[in-house]
């Protein structure tokens, strides 16, 4: 794994973004971002805001980049219609034609797609997300996991060679959700480019891919998702201890317990004193302050980490 | 596509050639298939603009405009004809455009607002096709809601030849050209009701009005170019022949759609 490098894809390139940038008036979405990906599942990882839909949006042609070139299957996605036939989207909003049922949804789709029988295949895809092709139903009226998976639904009937999915779990439940990430995963098998983006690292890990993490519009890292997980997992954490003795336990931390650095802070309003504490080793703090305040007899009022959330490990991840 | 679990699909697609060779030559819609496409778009578009309440709104407009024609003629009018004429020019002013204006902003940029613009942008279909279907809608919607009520609050007044058939000429030209502007104007502005508005009251209302010169700029100018050349009746600012009156605004309600489509090409989609 390597964050500043460009990756490649392994196999022929399907998709290839070479130093593109967006920008919105003084908002940089996407900073010079450059890598190729081939088949199977590749995740796009990153904190809301973070630009992975302006990204999609490039990579389908919604939306040219102000500066640099993105190939889809060889072609410039933003003009050749020959691609568009070829690519399909799940878009993040959930707004679809209010007038239709889910059937009729996706048979526009295969129309529009000029897909041979698209009353049957519009049929077969909402079976394959396990939705009711019968059901006469608007979409307005479906909950938002129905509504994600008639979204997934016409972006199978096209037979795409590449399937660019922004945030497709949100609103499932976990049987729907699982359901769909074995579908990713058969779809990729099939030798498909499928681009699944999201900012939960646990849904990440389960799409078992290579990943893409793009922080503050940047490449933050990019390889197997298990280097990546290993990278956050050591990176330094900070830890803040509300003790009745801070000094004494923030002494005995700094040897038993392996801590980077150690800032006492004093009691104030009505809170009580403590420190925070920098670590590479959180689990080994974690298993190991009880003990230690058991040993000078101080009492643990408080435990809490400071940078747990995902955007100060995207943060981390930009810095290194 | 093979199916990647049961059921099995009834007409699988074959598994695609993924990462191998390039887009072009790939599968473009075209010929009899572009034709299902723009039926269908049609179908879709006509359904999203006609929401009960804007069919409410434009029918009671309509229904407003047959009482004023039936308050016309209980009135003693030694010019029927005139009066006539004047009942369609009135309502080219206001009702039609107003009309058009509402369904024809809609048409795409309703799909351009909510974000379901994608699903239609990202196939393989030019993006005239949209452009095309969003125009066919707003004119089929627009005819039977306020075009056949302005035809029969016309009859209502005068029912002569001529005369009707100056208010369906006109006011098929007025649907036609108006649908092209509204539904372009959908496309290229995030709030066109509003534009579109202060188009048909301040552009064609005062300023078309103020020479001959800002006249030719105005589509209403050439509808009363219509109604007085086929009805001998004079209207101000009617400057144009029979011909010109007709075929500048189809002209250029067909070179507005086309900077639509081209503009809708390169609009970001949301």
């Amino acid at each position: 794994m390597s964050a500043p490098v460009p990756p490649r894809a392994a196999s022929a390139p399907i998709v290839e973004v070479d130093n593109v940038s967006k920008w919105f008036g003084d908002v940089v979405a996407v900073s010079d971002l450059s890598f190729a990906i081939g088949p199977g599942v590749t995740a796009l990882l990153g904190p809301n805001g973070a630009g992975k839909s302006t990204l999609l949006r490039m990579l389908c042609g919604l939306t040219p980049p102000d500066r640099g070139t993105v190939r889809v299957l060889g072609a410039d996605p933003r003009t050749d219609l020959g691609v568009r036939a070829r690519v399909s989207i799940v878009p993040q909003q959930e707004a679809m034609f209010d007038a239709l049922d889910a059937h009729g949804f996706v048979r526009l789709a295969a129309v529009l797609n000029g897909v041979p029988n698209p009353d049957e295949v519009a049929r077969w895809a909402l079976q394959v997300v396990e939705l009711d092709p019968d059901d006469r139903r608007r979409t307005t009226t479906y909950s938002k996991g129905m509504k994600q998976r008639v979204k997934v639904a016409q972006a199978l009937v096209n037979d795409p060679a590449v399937m660019v999915l922004d945030e497709p779990l949100t609103g499932l439940d976990p049987r729907q959700r699982n359901h769909l990430i074995d579908l990713f995963g058969r779809l990729g098998e099939e030798g498909r480019c499928v681009i699944v983006s999201s900012h939960v690292l646990d849904e990440v890990e389960r799409f078992g891919s290579r990943v893409l993490v793009v922080a503050q519009g940047r490449l933050a890292a990019a390889g197997d998702f298990h280097a990546i997980r290993e990278l956050m997992d050591d990176r330094p954490h900070r830890i803040r201890v509300r003790t009745d003795k801070p000094r004494e336990l923030a002494t005995a931390v700094m040897s038993a317990v392996g801590a980077l650095a150690v800032r006492l802070e004093p009691a104030s309003a009505g809170r009580p004193g403590g420190f925070v504490v920098d670590t590479t080793d959180a689990p080994r703090f974690r298993r190991s302050i009880a003990t230690v305040s058991q040993q000078v007899d101080a009492a643990l009022l408080e435990v809490s980490p400071l940078d747990d959330d995902l955007d100060s490990v995207f943060r981390y991840l930009v810095q290194r | 596509m093979t199916a990647p679990s049961s059921p099995s699909p009834p007409s699988a697609p074959s598994a695609p050639a993924a990462g191998t060779g390039t887009a072009s030559g790939h599968r473009r819609v075209r010929g009899g298939a572009l034709d299902a496409v723009l039926r269908a778009e049609y179908r879709l578009i006509l359904r999203s603009i006609c929401t009960p309440g804007r069919l409410v709104a434009l029918g009671a407009l309509s229904a407003i405009s047959l009482l004023t024609a039936l308050a016309t003629r209980a009135g003693s009018s030694f010019d029927p004809l005139r009066e006539g004429v004047g009942y369609v020019n009135g309502n080219v002013a206001t009702l039609i455009p107003v009309a058009v204006l509402v369904l024809g902003s809609a048409a795409l940029g309703d799909l351009l607002e909510d974000g379901s613009m994608v699903y239609l942008w990202l196939r393989p279909v030019p993006t005239w096709v949209h452009v095309v279907a969003a125009w066919l809608a707003t004119v089929t919607v627009a005819i039977p809601v306020v075009l056949l009520p302005v035809v029969a609050g016309t009859a209502v007044i005068h029912p002569d030849g001529t005369l009707l058939l100056s208010a369906v000429v006109g006011g098929l030209v007025a649907v036609a050209s108006y649908s092209a502007l509204f539904v372009t104007a959908g496309i290229r502005f995030r709030r066109a009701l509003p534009w579109g508005l202060v188009y048909i009251l301040i552009w064609e209302g005062f300023v078309a009005s103020a020479g001959k010169t800002a006249t030719k700029l105005a589509v209403r100018s050439y509808i009363r170019s219509i109604l007085e050349q086929l009805t001998g009746i004079q209207l101000k600012l009617a400057n144009f022949s029979l011909a010109t009156g007709i075929l500048v605004p189809l002209a250029v309600g067909a070179l507005v759609l086309a900077y639509g489509a081209r503009r809708l090409a390169r609009s970001d989609i949301a």
